[in-house]
Parts: structure tokens; C-alpha cells; sequence
């Protein structure tokens, strides 16, 4: 017993504090550090997981999207007639994955085929918010590019990238069914270069 | 239609005889069974005399030009009985255009008088709905007017939205 009291009396010695300062057991000292530490190893956790995660997922994401482009179907003008032929027997624009979908909601790609006039213009904002993200907007032909032969009109919207944001243009008065169909391979080059 | 229809040559002394002095005969047009400049305040008694009475039951068209001292508004009126177009004439003044509204005789003129409206900035007194057709609500031109320029588009883009 001695020997006990000794070492007790030493430990007392040594955990001698400041007698204005509750002495907090140790136990406790351990919770309250927990309750601080588990949710940001938690978050630091999640953040890793999830960017893990999307590291190896976006390239899937990103394959599959570039490879599947979904069309709005929206005919303005006489660009919507070589848009129409893009998809019909001849040039067969299925065959790269892509598929006109008559719902905006469905979509992820604008292709803008035609004239656009102030009076439409909220339409097409309405349309182009409609779509999901990650979505794309093409403007095709000489009247959604730039106005076209109506540019300086008092109804005509000078270029469709006054509304919204225009990834590519395809240029010709209608462009042929080919030119729209590279313009889509181009937007696929695009994304797959953004990686995402 | 009511009553019976006048013939074609009794019309422009029906005209006179009910009208006077508010309706005077325009020269010079071939392509037309007649032209008529009208006084506006007399424009929908003589449209409806005309729907009634000389079988003009068809409002094919109502138009405008812009003569800068002057806004010129026109309706070309079908027939089936004469196989013909008469043609209605309306000088205003080129400040503040207004006339009224030939809609409760011709259901027809409704959206012709909303693009006149449109386009020339013609107000239609006792029109039932009286908006811009052609171009957006919003939109501060009227376009056909002689004195709209070509402009930016930053000055023509409608900036209030629809949604």
C-alpha cells in the first residue's frame, strides 16, 4: 500500500492544474473531440468518395452523352427541311446516335433551324431552359447564325447567340443534310475534348 | 344581308343620297368596281350600308400607308353578287392616327386592324382586343411607319419576358 500511496501522491503531483479551471475528465475531453472530428472526416470522406466517384464515372458520362445526342425536334424554316432529310433513309443521322425527341425535357442538344424573330425569341429561351443539363445549342444555317438575308429586319433576331449559348455554327443557306450532320460530329469532337 | 340589294349602278347614288358629302368617288381605278374616299366619322355607317344593302358582306382586307403628312387606311370589300372588290379609303392625320373599328360589322377585320395597328400604329376606337400581332408586346416601333430606320438590334430587342 506503500508503494500505491506513493504513486498516487506523484500522479496527484504531476496533474496538479490551475484550481480555477474544472478539472474535465478525460473521458469527456475524448467525446467532445470526436463530436468535432467524425463530421469533417466524414465530409473529407464523402468528398473523396464522391470525387473518386465522378473522376472514374465522368468519362463513361461523358462517352455516352457525346455519343447519344438528343435533338430538340423544332423545325423554324426551310433549314428544318434538310434537318428532316438529315434523319430520313438517305443520310440517316441515327446512325451516330442521334435522335430528334419532340420534348425539351428529353433533350440535350438545341439545334436552332430556321429564322428567328423577336416575337419567338421568349419561346426559345423557354425551350433552351427547359433542357436538362448538360446540354448543347447548334445554330444552323445563315439566319440562326447571323441573321442571315434578314439581318437588318425590324423582326429578325440577329443571330440566335443573342439568346442563348451557341456551341456551333453551320453556315450555308440551307446547309446540306452532310453539313448539319458535321456540324453534330464536330459538337461530339467538342465535348469529348472538354472532357466533360 | 337584309332587305334588297341594290344594283351596282344604283349604289353611288344610294351612297350620296344617304351619306351626303361624307363619301366621294377616287378616279383611277380600273382593277376595282369602285373607290371610296370615306370620312372616318363615316366609316362604320357606310360599312355597314355596304354589308346590308350593297351586299359587301366580305372585309378581304384592311391595310394602311404612311403618305408622311398623312395615314391612309384602306379596305378592299368583296362581293359575290358583282364578283368584285370596292375599295374603302380613310385619310387621318399623320400624329395620333385613330379610327373606328369596323370589327362589329366584319368579324373578319379583327386581326386586319390588329396588324394595322401593328405595323402603322393606327388605334381602332371600339375594337375588342386590340393588341399587336405581328410583333411582340413590348416591341416600341411601329414599322412600316415612314419614319422607323434601320436600327441596332440592341434598340429593337424586347427585353420584358413571356414565359
Amino acid at each position: 500500500m506503500t508503494e500505491g500511496e506513493s504513486s498516487a501522491k506523484v500522479i496527484t503531483h504531476i496533474r496538479e492544474t490551475d484550481p480555477a479551471e474544472p478539472e474535465v475528465p478525460f473521458a469527456e475531453v475524448e467525446a467532445v473531440q470526436a463530436k468535432e472530428f467524425i463530421p469533417v472526416m466524414k465530409e473529407t470522406l464523402t468528398g473523396m468518395i464522391q470525387r473518386g466517384l465522378e473522376a472514374a464515372t465522368k468519362p463513361v458520362f461523358n462517352w455516352a452523352g457525346r455519343n447519344s445526342l438528343f435533338p430538340l425536334h423544332w423545325g423554324l424554316a426551310c433549314c428544318a427541311i434538310e434537318f428532316a432529310a438529315g434523319f430520313g433513309a438517305r443520310w440517316d443521322g441515327e446512325r451516330f446516335g442521334v435522335v430528334p425527341r419532340s420534348s425539351p425535357r428529353q433533350c440535350d442538344l438545341l439545334i436552332v433551324n430556321g429564322t428567328v424573330t423577336w416575337k419567338l425569341s421568349h419561346k426559345l429561351i423557354t425551350l433552351w431552359e427547359q433542357m436538362p443539363e448538360p446540354k448543347w445549342a447548334i445554330a444552323m444555317g445563315n439566319c440562326a447564325t447571323g441573321g442571315g438575308p434578314f439581318r437588318t429586319a425590324y423582326s429578325v433576331v440577329p443571330g440566335v447567340d443573342k439568346l442563348v449559348p451557341v456551341d456551333v455554327y453551320i453556315a450555308g443557306c440551307p446547309p446540306r443534310p452532310e453539313a448539319m450532320l458535321d456540324g453534330i460530329l464536330r459538337l461530339e469532337r467538342l465535348i469529348r475534348e472538354r472532357k466533360g | 344581308m337584309t332587305g334588297t340589294a341594290l344594283s351596282l349602278s344604283e349604289l353611288p347614288s344610294a351612297l350620296a343620297g344617304k351619306f351626303p358629302g361624307k363619301v366621294t368617288p377616287v378616279p383611277g381605278r380600273k382593277d376595282m368596281l369602285a373607290a371610296l374616299k370615306v370620312l372616318p366619322e363615316a366609316i362604320v355607317p357606310v360599312s355597314q350600308f355596304l354589308r346590308d344593302q350593297g351586299t359587301f358582306e366580305h372585309c378581304a382586307l384592311v391595310s394602311g400607308v404612311d403618305w408622311i403628312d398623312r395615314i391612309e387606311v384602306l379596305y378592299h370589300l368583296w362581293s359575290d353578287e358583282y364578283k368584285g372588290y370596292l375599295e374603302l379609303s380613310v385619310d387621318l392625320p399623320a400624329d395620333e392616327p385613330h379610327v373606328a373599328s369596323v370589327t362589329p360589322v366584319w368579324s373578319g377585320a379583327n386581326w386586319h386592324e390588329r396588324e394595322t395597328w401593328d405595323m402603322l400604329g393606327v388605334r381602332f376606337d371600339g375594337h375588342p382586343d386590340l393588341r399587336r400581332v405581328l410583333m411582340p408586346e413590348g416591341y416600341r416601333f411601329h414599322p412600316l411607319r415612314k419614319s422607323f430606320e434601320l436600327r441596332e438590334p440592341e434598340e429593337l430587342e424586347v427585353k420584358a419576358r413571356h414565359v
